[in-house]
């Protein structure tokens, strides 16, 4: 069950980062929602789900942009783990706390993948810190949506459910 | 016990894929058959995700954007007007290019064949620049084959291709370079990707060579990929000139944050040295 959901929240996050890609291709947006998956992968069901989550989503973002298998794969699999560990460690509830965590893990997972590509290319790539701001910037402000969104489902639901359960009765009242 | 298992499969995974990588990178090879399976699957849901989207902005700009239609049809008149003169003034140019063409004895360049792609998807991981279309081999695209917008050249083809399905690695990407032409100094050259703020730096420029500022650059054909004489860019700044440090940016032409249809070229320039051949 629990491989189910992280599976699904990996493929859903891809997907939702090439549909939205589509539009920013070149421009100053940059975000990485596949990250912003494996985080929430990593806080709500530990460090083994954060750990598959990262390696699943990493190697798959590896297959389908054409570079060199792993590297991404590696990076993700490292901040997978870490989220989980930081999310078994610490009580984070609240959707804020957690996006928190969403600007650590991009700003870390940026720094080793360009740690990697100048260990392979055996060249220092060059750090844009403007790209790496709106990266951050925008991954959190994904992770705030999606954590707020999933804290206020359940709650959402019970009302409706409770809701539709009290017109019930006063019908047969 | 749980926690040293996790750290175990941690170390496990970790390994496995630094040696996925050291295998890839002293073979300069990816891994092309289980890339282009990757490729080809998820193609299919770029494909729907893609038609969804283009669905709700097609809905988008033709129920509700209809407030500026009016002005824009006005402005579109006068852009015809404008245009009808232009062609005028192109007939007049071609005309006279073609009796200078005879003149020479040149033969007029026949156009490559070409096919329309739509751009299904962008980057998949933020640090590349790559996007894909929904063309694929079985339409006749293969590596290498160069892909052009409205403007110019937009990139090339690279592996993995499917059946229905491609990737384009644009000339913005750091890892992606063209041989170049700069036209008024008719000097040569490569431009590379990678820049930050999305130009392009030219390379293996002769230090002699008078390159300005404002100057188009076209490609040379010499690479193999770019058919000669498409529009790659103008030259933006020159600074260190006359130093071997020299440093040439180029603006490319193509808007790269808004790719929506584009052209791919189906068939390869020869090279000088394949005329033999």
């Amino acid at each position: 069950m629990k491989f189910t959901s992280v599976l699904l929240t990996v493929i859903v996050a891809v997907t939702i980062q090439v549909t939205f890609a589509r539009y920013t291709v070149g421009g100053s947006w940059v975000f990485d929602f596949v990250l912003v998956g494996i985080v929430f992968a990593g806080l709500q069901w530990g460090t083994t789900a954060g750990l598959i989550a990262g390696t699943m989503g990493g190697l798959l973002q590896d297959l389908l942009s054409g570079e060199i298998v792993g590297v991404s794969g590696l990076a993700k699999t490292i901040v997978g783990y870490g989220a989980g560990l930081i999310g078994t460690q610490f009580v984070l509830t609240r959707p804020h706390g957690r996006s928190i965590i969403v600007a650590g893990a991009s700003i870390v997972h940026r720094l080793v993948m360009i740690g990697l590509l100048g260990l392979i290319e055996q060249d220092w790539p060059g750090v844009s810190w403007r790209a790496m701001l709106w990266e951050t910037g925008l991954n959190t402000l994904a992770g705030f949506l999606l954590f707020q969104a999933t804290s206020a489902l359940p709650g959402a639901v019970a009302r409706r459910r409770a809701g539709r359960r009290t017109s019930l009765s006063r019908r047969q009242w | 016990m749980t926690d040293r298992r996790t750290l175990a499969l941690l170390v496990t995974v970790c390994l496995g894929q630094v040696l996925l990588i050291s295998a890839q990178v002293q073979s300069r090879e990816g891994l092309p058959l289980i890339q282009v399976a990757a490729f080809d699957v998820f193609a299919r849901v770029q494909r729907v995700t893609g038609g969804v989207t283009d669905g709700i902005n097609s809905v988008w700009t033709q129920y509700f954007g209809l407030r500026g239609v009016a002005r824009e049809n006005a402005a579109l008149r006068q852009q015809l007007l404008d245009l009808g003169a232009e062609l005028q003034r192109q007939r007049a140019v071609a005309a006279q290019t073609r009796s200078l063409e005879d003149l020479l004895g040149l033969q007029p360049q026949i156009p490559d064949p070409t096919i329309a792609a739509r751009v299904i998807a962008g980057n998949v991981s933020p640090g590349t620049l790559t996007v894909a279309i929904d063309r694929g081999a079985a339409d006749g695209v293969t590596p290498d084959m160069a892909v052009l917008s409205g403007k110019g050249v937009v990139g090339r083809v690279i592996a993995p291709v499917s059946q229905h399905a491609a990737m384009v690695q644009l000339l913005i990407d750091r890892n992606a370079a063209a041989a170049v032409v700069f036209e008024r100094s008719q000097s040569g050259g490569i431009v590379f990707g990678g820049e930050s703020d999305g130009t392009l730096l030219a390379e293996f420029v002769p230090v002699l060579a008078d390159v300005q500022p404002g100057e188009q650059v076209t490609t040379s054909g010499q690479d193999g990929i770019f058919p000669p004489g498409l529009t790659v860019g103008t030259v933006e700044s020159v600074s260190g000139a006359g130093s071997p440090n020299r440093q040439i940016r180029v603006r490319p032409v193509s808007d790269f944050s808004h790719i929506d249809m584009v052209l791919v070229v189906l068939a390869r320039p020869a090279l000088p040295g394949d005329a033999g051949s």
